[in-house]
This record gives structure tokens, sequence and C-alpha cells, in this order.
């Protein structure tokens, strides 16, 4: 069985003193329109794309965006932006 | 509007091949390099979209992802143009095209004239001719408010004036003046006079004294309404009688009979073609003819010249200033021939009924007419008696003092009044 990943020092100190953990330790921030835009902030780039599912490295996981017709309509540095109709999203 | 503007700043597909394209994808968004229509159906292979200004950079990037970077059909309006960059005839006529249009498009072409009655068209176009407007000139040089005021001067007739120029097109608006009414000189003393004799229908004395009745007759030249006035006296009061002079003024009207004639040759010189004819063609750019022959000579005698242009317009108002004609001259003689009778002598009554309405004038009215035709020495008469009803009154100035103790009575120095002149 998978060991489970251990937060970071960041991650934790963020979560003790109540801080905004995207801001403090980097982690992504995700906005769900409907179910039809997936906005994602800090992430680290693609993993794997196909118009049914869609992998992105959020740092120390993977999220994984399922659905059909999925585009990356724009993507740069520190945002992605997702467009299709969506019906799942996993993170692993 | 992203797929306009995509179109505007033209787009490059790109086909990425190699181990781990999404590397490939993942360097464009950290180098803010921007990109659409990501395709990965799986493998090693990616299709993606990059502008036209990136996709060189999308290309170099490719070497860092260990990528090869194909470049696929490019889309949008620089890869259309760069399509005619080695056809130099066409840029040539291009710009040729942009340029003609963009330096003729400043030339006067057209004037149109809106808003005269009276005034002719051509008139007014004349004047502004003379006073520098006129198709071929360069609108930018053209002082439209000079030249207004200036035709103005020139043309009384006209009130206010202004010249738009839309393009090749000078729009001129004009306003015609009101005409000044007739004004009559009160000082001015005399009779109304009968203008043709006549049985009196009706007299409408507005000043003066009435020396007629309804049903009498008048000879040409008689005093129907004197402007010389008796003032009698108060009956058994033992004072003179006085006169008194004013302009006389008022309408007279009368069954008047008119008799006009008029005559034609019954023999007439008429043209034969014999057939022959030459035709010529020309152009014709503003006012300039350019004639598209060498011999401008004619051989024939006498000839008759038809001329025939045509222009391209549109609809009657907006017409090019160049166009093409044709010239025929046709050759002729000349023979006498008989006229027909019947026809000429319905010509000739034509005739004479318009020329009587043209004498009655607006007032007048034809009650019967009555035509008799003589053939003399080969000419043929025509007479046509007519019986009016019309205004035969007319002012007749005094050149002295009338009979009579003179007291004038001038009521003013003038007044606006167009009846009895």
């Amino acid at each position: 069985m998978e060991k489970p990943k251990k937060d970071g020092i960041l991650e934790r100190t963020a979560e003790l003193f109540d801080l905004p953990g995207d801001i403090v330790a980097g982690m992504p921030r995700v906005v769900l329109t409907g179910n039809r835009e997936f906005r994602m902030e800090n992430h680290k780039g693609i993993l794997a794309y196909g118009s049914e599912e869609i992998h992105i490295n959020g740092g120390k996981m993977i999220w994984k965006v399922q659905g059909t017709d999925l585009e990356l309509k724009a993507m740069n540095a520190n945002e992605l932006f997702i467009m299709g109709r969506i019906l799942g999203i996993q993170i692993e | 509007m992203n797929k306009l503007v995509n179109f505007l700043r033209g787009s490059v597909d790109l086909e990425v091949e190699g181990a781990f394209p999404e590397r490939f994808l993942n360097l464009c968004g950290q180098r803010g390099i921007l990109f659409w229509g990501v395709d990965w159906p799986g493998g090693q292979v990616l299709h993606i979209t990059v502008t036209r200004a990136d996709a060189r950079r999308a290309e170099g990037l490719g070497e860092k992802a260990r990528c090869k970077v194909k470049r696929l059909a490019p889309r949008g309006v620089p890869s259309i143009l760069d399509r005619f960059r080695r056809r130099y005839a066409f840029v040539a006529g291009l710009a040729i095209s942009l340029t003609a249009v963009s330096v003729l498009s400043r030339y006067i072409l057209v004037i149109d004239v809106s808003g005269n009655e009276s005034v002719p068209t051509a008139v007014i176009l004349s004047e502004l001719w003379r006073s520098g407007l006129r198709p071929g000139m360069y609108g930018p040089s053209v002082d439209e408010r000079k030249i207004a005021n200036e035709a103005l001067l020139n043309l009384p007739e006209l009130s206010w004036m202004a010249i738009n120029l839309n393009g090749t097109r000078a729009q001129v608006e004009v306003r015609e003046g009101i005409k000044a009414p007739k004004l009559v000189d009160k000082t001015q003393l005399g009779d109304i006079t009968a203008r043709a004799s006549g049985i009196i229908t009706r007299i409408e004395a507005e000043s003066g004294q009435a020396m007629v009745q309804d049903g009498d007759t008048v000879l040409e030249g008689e005093v129907v309404i004197a402007g010389n006035i008796y003032l009698a006296p108060p009956e058994y009061s033992g004072y003179e009688g006085k006169w008194q002079q004013v302009r006389a003024q008022g309408r007279v009207y009368a069954r008047t009979w008119r008799t006009l004639t008029a005559e034609i040759p019954l023999e007439t010189d008429v043209k034969v073609y014999s057939g022959a004819e030459e035709q010529r063609f020309f152009l014709c750019f503003f006012d300039r003819r350019l004639n598209i022959y060498t011999n401008s000579g004619i051989s024939f005698e006498k000839y008759d010249k038809i001329q025939e242009t045509w222009s391209l317009s549109h609809g009657e108002e907006w017409q090019i200033p160049i166009s093409f004609g044709r010239e025929t001259v046709r050759d002729y003689t000349v023979t006498s021939a008989a006229i027909d009778t019947e026809a000429a002598r319905a010509m000739l009554e034509e005739r004479l009924g318009t020329q009587l309405l043209q004498e009655l004038g607006e007032d007048g009215t034809v009650t019967s007419t009555t035509c008799t035709a003589a053939e003399t020495d080969g000419i043929l008469s025509v007479t046509l008696v007519a019986e009016c009803h019309e205004e035969i009154g007319v002012f007749s100035a005094w050149e002295g003092q009338p009979d009579g103790n003179a007291q004038s009575n001038t009521e003013g120095n003038g007044s606006i009044d167009g009846t009895d002149d």
C-alpha cells in the first residue's frame, strides 16, 4: 500500500496559524465554476493531457481533472485554465 | 472575438514530438507563450497552436524539452499576405491601386446642385466653374466658403449657398431669393386704358373713376378708369366743383376678339440621306476630349453630325466624368418636297392656339375659336379668330397735367401693388 505523503513544514505552519496555504506554502488554489471551468493557480505543470483527462502537477499532489471535451484554454507559469464538461476531480 | 483576433494576428499549428511532450507545454506556459487548441491524442505527439509571433520562440523551446517541433499549416492574415510576397506584379498592382484610390478619391469628380427651382443648374455650375470649383480639382485645395461667396455675388437670384465636399462629390446646396414685389409709384398719375377693343363684362375700379359700365363697348386706347376725378360740390351750396388727380388703379374685364394669322410654304427643303456615313470614337476625361482617330477631315459636302456618349454612372445622379463617345457623320443632299396640306394646317392651327394662350396670359380664357385656311401662290395661310375673355386694363401715365383744376392727391410716395401694370 502506498504511503500517504506528509505535509511539509510550510503547510503545517499555515494550518497551525490559520494562514492561507496558497500564499504561505504555495499550495494550489482551485476555482471551479459549475462543471465547465477549472482554474488553478500555483500549478507546477501539465503531466498528461487528453480530452477526457488532464493531469496537473500540484506540487505534492497530482490533480486529475476528468470529463469530456476538456481543453486547456490558457496557461502560464502560475495559472492554467481548463474548459469542458468536468465530471470529476481526483487528487493523489 | 478571440477567433477574429487570432485570425488578424496570425497563428501557426505546431506538431511536437518527443518523449515528454508535456514538458514542452509547461515550458510554453512558463515562458509566457500563448497557445491554444491543444490536441494530445496520446503517445509522443502533441498538436498545439501558437501565435505567429511566438512560433519561433516555441520552436526554440522544443530543443530544451527534447522534442522535435514541426510547423504545420500557418493561418491568418499575415500568412495570406506572405503568399503574395513574391508576386511582385500583384504587389505592385495592389500598391498602385491603393495609391490611386487614396489619391484620386481626393479629387472632385462630381458636382451636385440642389435647392434651385427657377435658376437653372447649368447657370450655377457655370458660375461655380468661373469661381474655381469644377470636376478634376484637388479637393483639399478648394476654399468652399470663398467660392460660395464669389458665386453668390454673381448670382443675385440666389440668397444662400453652401459647398460641402464629400470624398469625390461636391454637394452644392442653394436657396433662391424671394423676388421683391413690383413697386407702384403712386406719384405717377394716369388713367387705365383699354389694351384691346371689346365689350366690358366687369370693371373693378380701386382708385379713380370708372368711365364705362358692364356691356359698354370700348376701343383700344380708350380710358376706362380715369385718374382725373371731378368732386361735385353739395347741391345748392354755391361752391364750385373741384378736380382731383390720382393714379387710376383697377381691373377691367372684357369680351375681346383676336385674329391671328400664320403662313407656311407648301414646298420645303428636306434632307435625303445617301447612306454614306463615317464613325469616329473619342474619350472624354472631365472636359478634355481625346480623339481616337487621326483623319479629322469630313469628305461630305453636307452632313449631320450625331454624337453619342456613354459614361459609367450609378443612377442619374452619380456619374464619373470619364466618358466614351461615338460621332457619326451622315452624308445628305437637299431636295424640295411637297408637304402634306392637312398636316401643315393642323400644325399651324396648333401653333396659333399656343400663341393665343401666350398672348392672353394666365387671366384670359378662350371662349370660342374659328380657323380658316387658304392657299395662295404655294403658301398655306391659316387664320384664327378667337373670342376671348380677358383683362384689358393697362395703366397710361399722363405726360402733362390733365384738364381741370389741378389738386394732386399722391397718397404717399409709393406702395406695393402689382395689379395695374
